[in-house]
């Protein structure tokens, strides 16, 4: 018995010492990374599992085969910073030229963005950023002052400018989503809408069962609820079926950033209003875009840059709400009753 | 040759099995991609694992004493929360983090008392203090994150030296398993949690004080979670309610993946560092093969299967297998053991069978 | 002193302790009710009860399944997968083949439910894995099943028929008809524990299984059989999901199988196995979802529902446990007594 304790106990010492030493020698030395005729670009999406990002990387690929770029698509299922941490080491250390990344959590993944940045790999952010420090310039679906005033607006003149109103927001921790929401209580203080009252910001963390939920539990709680604002695809049309599976269509008016196939059936039975959105595709079109003219050094982040972006045109590097330097993909897209069969994503 | 004499050379067995997984798993990743072999990827292979590997070394003490912790991840994220929260509020971070530990080993404690003090089974109480921990890691923080943390402190679990390539992590790790790894084979308290897994009445009436070295082996696993939640944070630089989600199904496949007998009673601490090193570059590999997230789930999973699948042909090939093989799996599942002796304790005769 | 000790049998003690427990829960509810009707102004309006009655449904169903493997002294917690993937796969089928009839539908999810159900059953009976790292590695494989046949895509209600989507609208006679469903489920697995021969082999499993094989029963079909019902009423879980909540994605009903299991241990499934009643199960299930909904109305943190779920679990077993304890010291008490009065009779 002493025998067999002693043997596995010197297995194990034996086995720490050997991994430590490995190691050490290991570290004598740095890596290097190689170099390729196309970029090699990772498109790392904040999950896989939200068709939204799939929307970007069907626009993302179709760019980098214009640019003859390879792109690679992969993200977690977790929808965490912690869980994207992986896929950029990984992408650093498989010699990725640039990363283009949306991320739930910017402090989380910037210790891993700054260590494959010190390894020459570009950062560049879109939809959702990262910490300013970590990526050289952000790639925004549309400006962020606008959605607050358009979406607020947008409610408003659905509930006659008076009433309680709701916001179903996404996750908590969102850094676009508390932008918007930052907007849209600016844009309330505004006269015009001194008669609304915001009384309550529910998250569904972008999962269509806990919007229901949340949706459900705001119809309950807040019983003189007149509209409800839901700045996500997934939440707003989440609020869309609860609403109408609780027949309060037309008496609890929605809106949101909404993709129209989606709420092409809601907004035609009058459970939703005017929404909006932009272009999934064009997003991650430009977004690629954006990375390959980092990679070629033909942007540097400096204000004032501008490029051509393959079909959709000339854009410039600016200053968006604070932010620099981001690069916005355009005005929000305004779905109506009367132009939603036009469009088919 | 004796039933102990026995045991050792299938110990021996079994890590050098792992090794051989290690090894192949190596080759693998390297076919895949000549990027596993450099420097960088193989120093950093455990590192984002580190955390998981410091729950699986608490998790081995308590499953070899015949219990089981679910709890851990959520004891976890209670730690960091609270330690979040009380950096937030101005506190030197090495106090907060000792606070945090605190935390930790409180929740652990907690657990111990309910399955050492009364008795209740550790499968059913650690399933409860799961959702309950996790639910009061989110009262107590909500869904916001806690940055900026000094580099004094995230060089802990995020560091490197020696050039920017050794990673700090790893060494915290080695270093616990060595100390740990002492603890359970050399220790008195070791040699309790062994006598205790193999038979807890046998245990009690040799004088081993069952009770506090039940409720000890919790309140250590709640103290290695809160380490690993030292880690944690200091790799990512970012405390959230939801760390470590996710987490649990790692945590209990580098334990028995590690060769510790889901029924208690036998394992080593090297073979769930070994195994640890085997999840993480089978993920590293998956990770550099581009293999979606999802599949990565699964293979884990047929992974945890096989392993225990494995451990139990092993251990049918042991011993007698006069019985029918399944009707003691049951009996002494994890819940039946304790069932079997909270019903009826073996001074008492046997209750009739159905209610 | 003998007709005393007589009359308390052990049968008639346990029977006892049984009916005890499920008052227990009902008294639990009638005062939850009391407190939540007179701190929240809405709680008792019909259309608060027919939300709670929604949301209980889909949980009870379930719970009948799980409550079948936890009397065989093991658990499942693979469930919240199975719904999930049952739910996606039940709203692909109707995407692909928009004219299906809305129970053939619901008969391939219970088919897809009942095999993975069977696999779970499998792994424990035959290659003697303990059910909560089988349950906790299927758990995971299920989920990656379902996020790569979901691809990152999901799909929306517009894209399901009427006739699918009004099983969580429509509301017969006031109470929805998701409700109806699970109440005609409840009623057949009681019916099932209460008479089938086979399905009371799982209370004899449960609590003494050397006993049970000694008695001749099959022990190892037994628990390959629980498995597979608790598989068959997820995948029918995950059938209702997908009427509920209509857009199916990858992430859907994670985490569910905590709410099952809660309904089931409130409910007075002992984890021990070989205790444990539907009608229990459905009156725990209830009793959840009042509370949430209480929270809900009294606008509580939400973040306070998970950590309530854990804490009635603790609870729960405790209670359970000294219940029980307290039982088996009344029985062995009796039964010493039993035979100390035979034997003076003997002698006398």
């Amino acid at each position: 018995m002493k025998h067999r304790k002693k043997l596995g106990l010197a297995a194990l010492a034996a086995g720490v010492t050997l991994i430590i030493a490995l190691a050490v020698a290991l570290s004598a030395g740095a890596g290097t990374t190689k170099r390729q005729a196309g970029y090699k670009i990772f498109f790392l999406p904040k999950t896989t599992t939200i068709p939204v990002f799939t929307q970007n990387s069907i626009g993302a690929k179709r760019a980098a085969k214009e640019l003859g770029d390879t792109l690679t698509y992969n993200g977690p299922t977790a929808v965490t910073g912690p869980a994207q941490v992986p896929f950029i080491n990984t992408a650093a250390r498989q010699g990725y030229n640039a990363i283009v990344i949306s991320t739930p959590d910017g402090n989380a993944v910037a210790p891993a963005l700054k260590r494959a940045a010190a390894k020459g790999v570009k950062v560049v952010s879109y939809d959702a950023d990262t910490r300013p420090d970590s990526r050289v310039i952000f790639v925004a679906p549309t400006a962020n002052s606008l959605i607050g005033t358009s979406q607020v607006e947008a409610i408003g003149k659905q509930i006659g400018y008076k009433g309680d109103i709701a916001i179903l927001s996404a996750n908590v921790t969102s850094p676009n989503q508390n932008t918007w929401i930052k907007f849209m209580k600016i844009a309330l203080k505004k006269p015009k809408y001194k008669n609304m009252k915001l009384v309550k910001i529910a998250y569904g963390n972008d999962e269509p069962t806990e919007s229901a939920k949340q949706t459900q539990g705001l119809i309950q709680a807040y019983p003189n609820l007149k509209g409800i604002i839901s700045p996500t695809t997934v939440g707003v049309q989440a609020a869309a079926q609860e609403l109408q599976q609780e027949g309060k269509c037309g008496k609890i008016k929605l809106t949101g950033l909404g993709l129209p196939n989606d709420m092409r059936k809601y907004v035609k039975a009058g459970c939703a209003g005017n929404f909006a959105l932009w272009n999934e595709q064009d997003l991650g079109y430009l977004a690629t875009y954006v990375a390959h003219y980092v990679l070629a050094g033909k942007l540097t982040g400096k204000i004032g840059e501008t490029f051509k972006a393959g079909h959709l045109g000339t854009y410039k590097v600016q200053v968006s709400d604070g932010n620099k330097p981001v690069v916005v993909l355009g005005p929000p897209l305004v779905f109506t009753p009367q132009n939603i069969d036009k469009y088919h994503f | 040759m004796t039933a102990k004499g026995l045991a050792g050379r299938l110990l021996g067995r079994w890590e050098t099995l792992l090794v051989a997984g290690i090894v192949g798993v190596g080759i693998w990743s390297w076919t895949l991609s000549p990027f596993f072999l450099t420097r960088g990827n193989l120093l950093d292979l455990v590192t984002p694992y580190v955390f998981v590997g410091l729950m699986a070394l608490g998790l081995t003490f308590v499953v070899i004493a015949g219990e089981i912790d679910i709890s851990v991840a959520s004891t976890l994220a209670v730690s960091v929360v609270c330690f979040a929260q009380i950096f937030a509020a101005g506190v030197n971070v090495w106090l907060a983090a000792v606070a945090g530990l605190a935390v930790a080993t409180a929740l652990g404690l907690a657990n111990g008392l309910l399955v050492g003090i009364l008795n209740l089974p550790s499968l059913a109480i650690t399933l409860g203090t799961l959702a309950a921990y996790q639910g009061l890691a989110y009262v107590i923080l909500g869904g916001e994150g806690v940055a900026s943390f000094p580099t004094s402190y995230t060089n802990v679990g995020g560091g490197y030296i020696a050039g920017n390539q050794l990673p700090v992590a790893l060494l915290i790790l080695l270093g616990f398993a060595l100390v740990l790894g002492l603890v359970l084979h050399v220790t008195r308290f070791g040699r309790y949690l062994f006598t205790i897994g193999a038979n807890r009445e046998a245990a009690r009436f040799s004088g081993v004080p069952v009770g506090r070295v039940r409720v000890t082996v919790f309140a250590l696993s709640g103290l290695m979670a809160g380490i690993a939640g030292v880690v944690y944070v200091g790799y990512f630089g970012s405390a959230r309610a939801d760390a470590a989600t996710g987490s649990l199904l790692d945590v209990v496949t580098a334990v028995v993946l590690g060769g510790v007998d889901i029924f208690g009673g036998v394992g080593s601490m090297l073979g769930v560092l070994l195994a640890l090193v085997l999840v993480a570059e089978l993920r590293n590999g998956m990770q550099l093969a581009n293999i979606g997230g999802p599949t990565q789930d699964i293979v884990i999973g047929v992974l945890l299967l096989a392993a225990i699948v494995a451990g139990n042909l092993l251990r049918a090939g042991r011993t007698s297998g006069f019985f029918p093989g399944p009707i003691r799996g049951l009996r002494r599942g994890v819940i039946g053991r304790q069932a079997d002796e909270a019903v009826r304790p073996s001074n008492v005769e046997s209750p009739e069978s159905g209610r | 002193m003998n007709g005393v000790v007589r009359r308390l049998t052990p049968q008639k003690l346990a029977a006892a302790a049984f009916r005890l427990r499920e008052i227990g829960i009902a008294a639990a509810l009638g005062i939850s009710v009391l407190f939540f009707a007179i701190r929240a102004p809405d709680f008792l309006s019909v259309s608060n009860w027919q939300g709670i009655a929604q949301n209980v449904a889909i949980v009870a169903v379930v719970a009948v399944g799980e409550t079948m493997v936890i009397l065989t002294r093991n658990i499942d917690l693979s469930v919240g997968s199975i719904v999930g993937l049952s739910a996606y796969l039940s709203a692909a089928t109707f995407v692909h083949h928009h004219a299906a009839p809305v129970p053939v539908v619901a008969l391939i999810a219970i088919a897809i439910g009942l095999g993975l159900g069977f696999v779970n059953g499998v792994l424990v009976a035959v290659a003697r894995v303990p059910a909560i790292i089988a349950t906790l590695a299927t758990l995971g494989i299920y989920r990656g099943i379902d996020d790569e046949i979901t691809g990152g895509k999901n799909i929306t209600a517009y894209q399901l028929p009427d006739s699918f989507l009004k099983l969580a609208s429509e509301k017969p006679a006031g109470l929805p008809a998701l409700a109806w469903i699970a109440i005609g489920v409840c009623l057949v697995g009681a019916v099932t524990l209460r008479w089938a021969p086979w399905a009371r082999d799982f209370y004899a499993i449960g609590s003494n299984p050397d006993a049970a094989r000694f008695a001749g029963i099959l022990v190892r079909r037994r628990v390959i059989t629980a498995f597979a019902i608790s598989g068959a009423l997820a995948g029918l879980g995950g059938f209702l999901f997908a009427a509920r909540f209509p857009t199916v994605d990858a992430v859907a009903a994670k985490n569910f199988e905590l709410d099952v299991i809660t309904a089931a241990v409130i409910g007075g499934v002992n984890v021990f196995g070989g205790v444990g009643t539907v009608l229990g199960v459905a009156l725990g299930a209830v009793l959840v979802a009042t509370i949430q909904d209480g929270f809900i109305l009294l606008r509580i943190s939400e973040f306070w529902r998970l950590f309530f779920n854990g804490f009635a679990i603790v609870v729960a077993v405790t209670i359970d446990a000294l219940v029980t304890r307290r039982l088996q010291d009344a029985l062995r008490r009796r039964r010493a007594e039993v035979r100390a009065a035979r034997h003076r009779e003997a002698q006398a």
